[in-house]
């Protein structure tokens, strides 16, 4: 074989093994990795959409972000316009308490947290459901994750009266607990006594 | 045929064939740290290893590079490279340093062509097996025969120390605990073509040595007898006696140091245990609860630790410290690495009657460590009145049955912060409550204790500390001894 066909037969060989291993990675993208549904991008663009829609007045909501070393609830104000729906408004509170605290308080949830969906029932339960990003802010533990789950629960209700109790759902399924430790089997009611009262 | 099978091998993503535990035997305390079996090759989470061993200085990680500062000593590594570097001396082991999971690793023979560089303590490690002793740790050991007695077969355990026993029923299978001293066995299995017993293995995975023998069939009855002071276990395997005339066993035991036939287990995952020889009324029965478990790991420290085999640790020296009282006998919710359900833990409480139920778990709690925050629970919600008068008929739905015990656990929480608060450096909080999952379903008083901080940005140092684990299982005991009424 001549000096030129074996330099060929190389560089085709280099080729393929190129190939091969583009392949591969085609192949584990296709089926072994998690594939960004199209469905989860159109849902943060309406929670986006939704959280500028508010046509109403200035309003002030309030919203409770955990402060660990407290053990407690502290209270922030934001200025709002008031979506008109109430679902919206659950929304869009809980998209703020994604935006996370200006205080150095918790992240209840995490920034790119997807508010999937929200439901009401007449009977004043509120169906939140919640993308798996929102457990990447939260250390799991007893006392992260209730003041968490209570972070959304009391600011839910402290703004929008007509909710009595809130259920959270994470990707689309009933879950036992966010990370081993608070309760999420049945919808919550609020805990006022968690929020910070005193300086 | 051939090239289709190739390329299939190929393409499928290398993954963790499975899980054991390793353990490291200090003269004083042991720890349980996660191994990983990656392509038939045993690996260590390095960091856990190194915080094991001595003290960190400092990290520093760039792309597949690991620089870590250990005393006045620099290791390097690269992922994917059998080579490190310690103090610049290039060391090849077995097989590549990986990652899996965010966690660096390293195959163990790192144990034997790197530990004793980096540190002046012994180091005794038989390649292959699960465990590495450290320091003055002077392991024993054991040989095993199998004979012929009427009605059953007779297993005779010689070890070179003196053992305690106790025992449980799991899954089928007798569990011999062997007390509190490390064991390097000869032979970690044993296995017999006989029609009482299959095999008998060794197994410290959680730390705890111990034997577990497997039955050739159900309907066995199972007599461990201490013999020559400890040092000889002889544990007989019998055909159950006929109901009538009543004959005592054979050649078991005699009556008055004769442990009654382990019963089957409740669930999945438990042990119950407590003095191998029982005279009078039972002992009350109090229930341990290590969090997570499995592929649940909770959460992590810094150094790589996770929640899981710290609350193990932790549970074992409170289990010890419990029974060193010679007044419970105590169940475990889960042994070494199993993830048994929430459902499950609150299960083996109720059906062993426990008198007491307390989970632990480690987590954020800010501040200052080493923190203790303990908590009853709190129903999410109260229940909705019930349209067909449901409750009337005196059953109380499984998920509410904690709600009748709030101010007994309440007590017991108010009892245990009080202890707590007298270690020194320890800081506590008043009790509170939450909607604590595993608490739930608990037919006794029963509170969830965390210690803290676990968390990314924490050093894990103050919770690991043996002495504060040990302060920590005093008091425990402490307090339960005085809930029972009889003081410390």
């Amino acid at each position: 074989m001549s000096r030129r066909a074996k330099l060929l037969w190389i560089a085709l060989l280099v080729v393929f093994a190129g190939g091969l291993f583009y392949l591969r990675s085609l192949v584990r993208r296709t089926f072994f990795e998690l594939p960004l549904h199209s469905e989860e991008s159109a849902k943060a663009r309406l929670s986006a959409a939704v959280l500028q829609s508010g046509a109403g007045p200035n309003e002030i909501a309030l919203l409770y972000f955990p402060s660990l070393n407290d053990r407690k609830l502290v209270g922030e104000s934001r200025p709002v316009k008031w979506a008109p729906s109430a679902n919206d408004r659950v929304r869009q509170v809980l998209l703020a308490l994604a935006e996370g605290p200006r205080q150095g308080l918790g992240h209840p949830l995490a920034a790119s947290t997807n508010v999937r969906a929200v439901f009401l029932t007449l009977e004043g339960t509120a169906y939140v459901d919640l993308s798996n990003d929102l457990l990447s802010s939260i250390n799991p533990g007893i006392e992260s994750e209730s003041l968490a789950v209570y972070s959304m629960v009391d600011s839910i209700t402290a703004n929008i009266p007509s909710v009595k109790r809130v259920k959270i759902l994470i990707q689309g399924q009933e879950v036992e607990t966010l990370e081993g430790h608070a309760d999420l089997t049945e919808a919550i009611v609020p805990d006022p006594t968690l929020i910070k009262t005193g300086p | 045929m051939t090239v289709l099978l190739g390329l299939a091998l190929f393409f499928w993503p290398s993954r963790i064939l499975r899980s054991d535990n390793f353990v490291f035997y200090f003269p004083n305390s042991r720890h349980v740290i996660p191994l990983e079996v990656i392509e038939n090759t045993k690996y260590l989470p390095l960091l856990q290893v190194l915080n094991l061993v001595g003290k960190l200085n400092g990290l520093q990680e760039k792309r597949n590079t690991l620089k870590v500062g250990f005393g006045n000593i620099q290791i390097e590594l690269h992922v994917g490279d059998r080579k490190i570097r310690i103090a610049k001396e290039a060391i090849s082991l077995s097989a590549p340093v990986r990652v899996s999971n965010g966690k660096w690793m390293v195959p163990t023979d790192f144990l034997t062509s790197a530990v004793p560089l980096l540190t002046s303590q012994v180091v005794e490690y038989q390649a292959g097996t699960n465990r590495i002793f450290l320091g003055d740790v002077k392991p024993g050991s054991f040989t095993l025969r199998l004979e012929p007695v009427s009605n059953g077969a007779r297993l005779t355990f010689q070890f070179t120390d003196k053992v305690t026993v106790r025992t449980a029923s799991v899954n089928g299978k007798w569990v011999m605990f062997l007390g509190d001293h490390p064991i390097e066995p000869l032979e970690q299995s044993f296995h017999f073509q006989n029609p009482y017993v299959t095999d008998v293995y060794f197994e410290d995975q959680d730390g705890l040595p111990k034997v577990v023998i497997t039955p050739s069939a159900g309907g066995l009855n199972f007599y461990p007898l201490l013999a020559e002071g400890g040092k000889i276990l002889l544990a007989d395997v019998l055909k159950p006696p006929p109901p009538l005339p009543q004959t005592p066993p054979p050649s078991g035991p005699t009556p008055t140091t004769a442990t009654a036939p382990a019963a089957p287990a409740p669930a999945p995952g438990v042990t119950e245990e407590g003095p191998a020889t029982q005279l009078g009324p039972p002992l009350p029965v109090v229930a341990l609860d290590a969090g997570h478990g499995g592929d649940d790991t909770g959460g992590h420290s810094r150094e790589g630790v996770t929640e899981k085999d710290l609350v193990a640790q932790l549970v074992a020296h409170v289990r010890l410290a419990l029974l060193s009282t010679g007044r419970y006998r105590i169940v475990l919710t889960r042994i070494a690495d199993a993830n048994a359900t929430f459902e499950q833990r609150a299960e083996v409480a109720n059906v062993a009657g426990a008198v007491y139920f307390l989970t632990f778990h480690a987590g954020d709690l800010g501040g200052s460590s080493p923190r203790i925050a303990i908590y009853t629970y709190q129903p999410p919600s109260p229940p909705l009145p019930s349209p067909d008068g449901e409750g009337k008929s005196g059953f109380i739905p499984w998920s509410q049955v904690q709600q009748a015990y709030l101010d007994q656990s309440r007590q017991l929480a108010q009892s245990l912060e009080q202890q707590f608060a007298q270690i020194a450096g320890v800081t506590t909080d008043m009790p509170g409550t939450a909607p604590v999952r595993t608490l739930r379903s608990v037919n006794t008083p029963a509170v969830a204790i965390e210690i803290g901080s676990l968390s990314p940005d924490n050093d894990v140092g103050p919770l690991t500390d043996p002495a504060f684990q040990q302060l920590f299982s005093a008091a425990v005991a402490k307090v339960l001894a005085a809930m029972q009424g009889g003081g410390a």
